[in-house]
């Protein structure tokens, strides 16, 4: 092998990779950045909705409040921007009429939300029917509503427990069909989760998009630019040459797959991490997302191996290409092929069974799924480590073999890989 | 005394072509070239020029016939002829996004010029071309003049004693024509073996020492132009041209 023509080859398509734009964009920048800004922009969307419905003053109207629940006035007044406007119970026979002008003026605005009580007759006194109104189309209602039933439901366990003490029971006694929950995952364990549905996901669709771009380039963008016929004068084996592409592909790929992962993790922290807290019960104990040092290898190898696999599959189909437009249209599909079965087994309850470590590109997905668990199932990783360089070492064989017919080489042979295949496996005599 | 450099006999490329079924571009094709001459391949479009000046230089394999540069077969050793060899052609384009120092140092690497001397080679390429201005430019930057003086530093870095100019000046300004023809000749004065392809009948004429006409894929006479003159009674190479081409003689 003429190592020294490889790698001055390999150095030479790195360099001219990173001065050209689409590859700096799709093989660096959207991998690095795209997750984190992604993720800001919607932490910042999603704070800045927060903080805007928190800083809404509230206009309700309660009307026939009961004198044993005048304490919900002291608790709304407690939950803070509510602007209450008491009116008695409408007298007997107008409470439809009552009813449709509070719908009335929640629809037009005027009101975000109205609490009307109807005592009743059976149970003991301050007992009474609740219709709580609001208007699920506007942001102030709801939020409205919101700060009303976290109030009325204090409101009604303190008056369910003072009438319980009245008959010399505790709360805890009478309320005898308690539903205890618990999570057991602790919130390291829920970060992993978490991440080990997404980020294998994104892995696999980066590191097709960082191949995809240097794949064409380095084929049918050559010939595009005329500069094949220019490397094909080198004297150096036309194998060293296309190994020299391959390697720049492979890498471009990794590259963009490890950092890919790589910023999905710091995003996860920095930006999901802080956001799930907030929406959730607030003390941010909820997900902590923190990559298994033991994944690391697994991350990077995966990279590697699915680098190497899609870099060799995107090559093949290229080289029939003769123009970047061509190969587009003929690379696409794959692109394609790789992400469908990834999407559709993003299952989490997908068990990665030997069977299923035999699969290439699914067999990635799961596998690092299973590590970013901090579950290294040893089996399957051999298994997955074989079928992909097979995969690898297949799609090698078959594009030493196509790149040394004479018409694909030079750029004459018209039709793709199966058209090529066709007509190469078709009976002698038959290409009349 | 000169020495034979490149060596063709009954060199033939046939393929298949959809529309034209089975193509024979080139049919038993014999020449030899020697060290310090300018030998040119004169024949119309499609005559088969650039296909026998691509078997040589290793882009395409003959169908028949051999050819040899420096005695390195071309199928069997193709390396060897590439190394020995330096090709140009309007299809050979530059690298865009290199500079012309990246690229010629690329080229003398690859093409195994001394590592220790290839720095000063590659200076030495921009001083003689005039590229020391924009030598650190991408290629895409430069002019189409300057994009020339590239290319053929890029052909000449590794100091092949063998040189392939397939139709250079096609697309070019006649200013720019002449200053190529200027350094293909202070090339062959320099002991190079030049293998030159052209339609234009006047550049074969003041820059050929021998000159191989060509026409369907078949060489219809290779001499000097005074040996064709004498064997066609004509004193231009247009006249000369269309005799062998046509075999009828038309006025000149």
């Amino acid at each position: 092998m003429d190592w020294t023509a490889i790698r001055l080859l390999y150095l030479s398509e790195l360099r001219a990779a990173l001065r050209e734009r689409s590859v700096l964009i799709n093989g660096i920048l959207i991998p690095l950045l795209m997750y984190p800004l992604m993720m800001w922009v919607m932490f910042s969307a999603i704070l800045f909705v927060t903080a805007r419905t928190e800083s809404f003053a509230s206009r309700v109207e309660i009307a026939g409040l009961p004198a044993e629940h005048r304490s919900l006035l002291g608790r709304l007044e407690e939950e803070g921007r509510i602007e209450v406007t008491e009116v008695d119970a409408p007298p007997a026979g107008t409470a439809a009429t009552y009813r449709a002008g509070i719908e009335e003026r929640l629809l037009a605005g005027e009101l975000d939300a109205a609490l009307i009580f109807e005592a009743t007759a059976d149970g003991p006194q301050g007992n009474a029917a609740v219709a709580l109104m609001s208007n699920g189309s506007s942001d102030q209602s709801q939020t409205a509503r919101g700060r009303l039933e976290r109030a009325l439901s204090v409101e009604r366990s303190d008056w369910l427990d003072r009438i319980a003490g009245q008959h010399g029971l505790e709360g805890a006694k009478w309320q005898v069909f308690e539903v205890e929950s618990s999570n057991l995952a602790t919130g390291v364990e829920m970060g992993q989760f978490l991440m080990g549905m997404m980020i294998p996901l994104f892995f696999v669709i980066m590191i097709a998009n960082g191949c995809l771009y240097p794949a064409i380039d380095s084929t049918a963008g050559e010939r595009e630019r005329n500069t094949w016929e220019t490397t094909s004068t080198l004297a150096t084996r036309r194998i060293h040459i296309v190994a020299a592409k391959y390697l720049y592909v492979a890498t471009m790929g990794t590259v963009a797959g490890a950092l890919n992962a790589a910023a999905m993790v710091v995003s996860f922290r920095s930006f999901l991490g802080p956001l799930l807290a907030r929406l959730g019960d607030g003390d941010g104990s909820g997900f902590a997302f923190e990559l298994p040092l033991r994944s690391l290898p697994v991350l990077l190898l995966t990279a590697v191996l699915l680098g190497a696999l899609i870099g060799a599959a995107m090559m093949i189909l290229a080289a029939f290409a003769r123009t970047f437009k061509e190969g587009q249209s003929m690379v696409t599909p794959l692109y394609l092929l790789v992400i469908f079965p990834v999407v559709v087994l993003n299952d989490p309850s997908l068990e990665f069974t030997p069977p299923l470590a035999a699969i290439p590109v699914v067999n990635v997905v799961l596998l690092l799924r299973q590590a970013i668990a901090g579950n290294l199932l040893w089996l399957q990783l051999g298994i997955t480590l074989l079928s992909n360089a097979a995969a690898i070492v297949g799609c090698l064989w078959l594009a030493s073999r196509v790149l040394r017919v004479e018409e694909v080489a030079t750029g004459s042979f018209e039709g793709n890989l199966f058209q090529f295949l066709r007509q190469r496996l078709r009976p002698a005599g038959g290409k009349a | 005394m000169s020495t034979i450099q490149v060596e063709v006999q009954g060199l033939s490329k046939n393929f298949f072509d959809q529309a034209r079924g089975e193509v024979n571009a080139v049919t038993e094709v014999d020449f030899e070239c020697r060290s310090g001459e300018i030998f040119g391949l004169l024949g119309a479009n499609g005559a088969g020029k650039t296909t026998t000046l691509r078997m040589i230089s290793t882009v395409l394999q003959p169908s028949d016939g051999t050819a040899r540069v420096l005695g390195h077969d071309v199928v069997r050793e193709p390396v060897e002829v590439r190394r020995n060899l330096g090709f140009y052609s309007a299809s050979t384009a530059l690298y865009p996004r290199l500079t012309a120092r990246e690229t010629l140092t690329l080229f003398a690497r690859v093409n195994k010029y001394p590592a220790e001397r290839t720095k000063d080679r590659v200076e030495e390429m921009i001083e003689r071309f005039g590229l020391g201005e924009y030598a650190g430019a991408r290629i895409e930057k430069l002019s189409t003049g300057m994009k020339q003086k590239v290319s053929i530093a890029r052909t000449v870095v590794h100091d092949p004693p063998v040189l392939i100019f397939d139709e250079p000046t096609v697309g070019l300004d006649v200013l720019n024509a002449l200053d190529l023809q200027k350094g293909i000749r202070e090339l062959r004065d320099e002991g190079k073996t030049i293998l030159f392809s052209t339609h234009i009948m006047s550049e074969a004429e003041r820059l050929c020492d021998r000159i191989a006409i060509i026409d369907k894929g078949r060489i219809r006479a290779c001499d000097g132009l005074e040996g064709l003159r004498a064997a066609t009674s004509h004193h231009y190479l247009e006249d000369i041209f269309v005799h062998y081409v046509t075999g009828n003689d038309t006025p000149a």
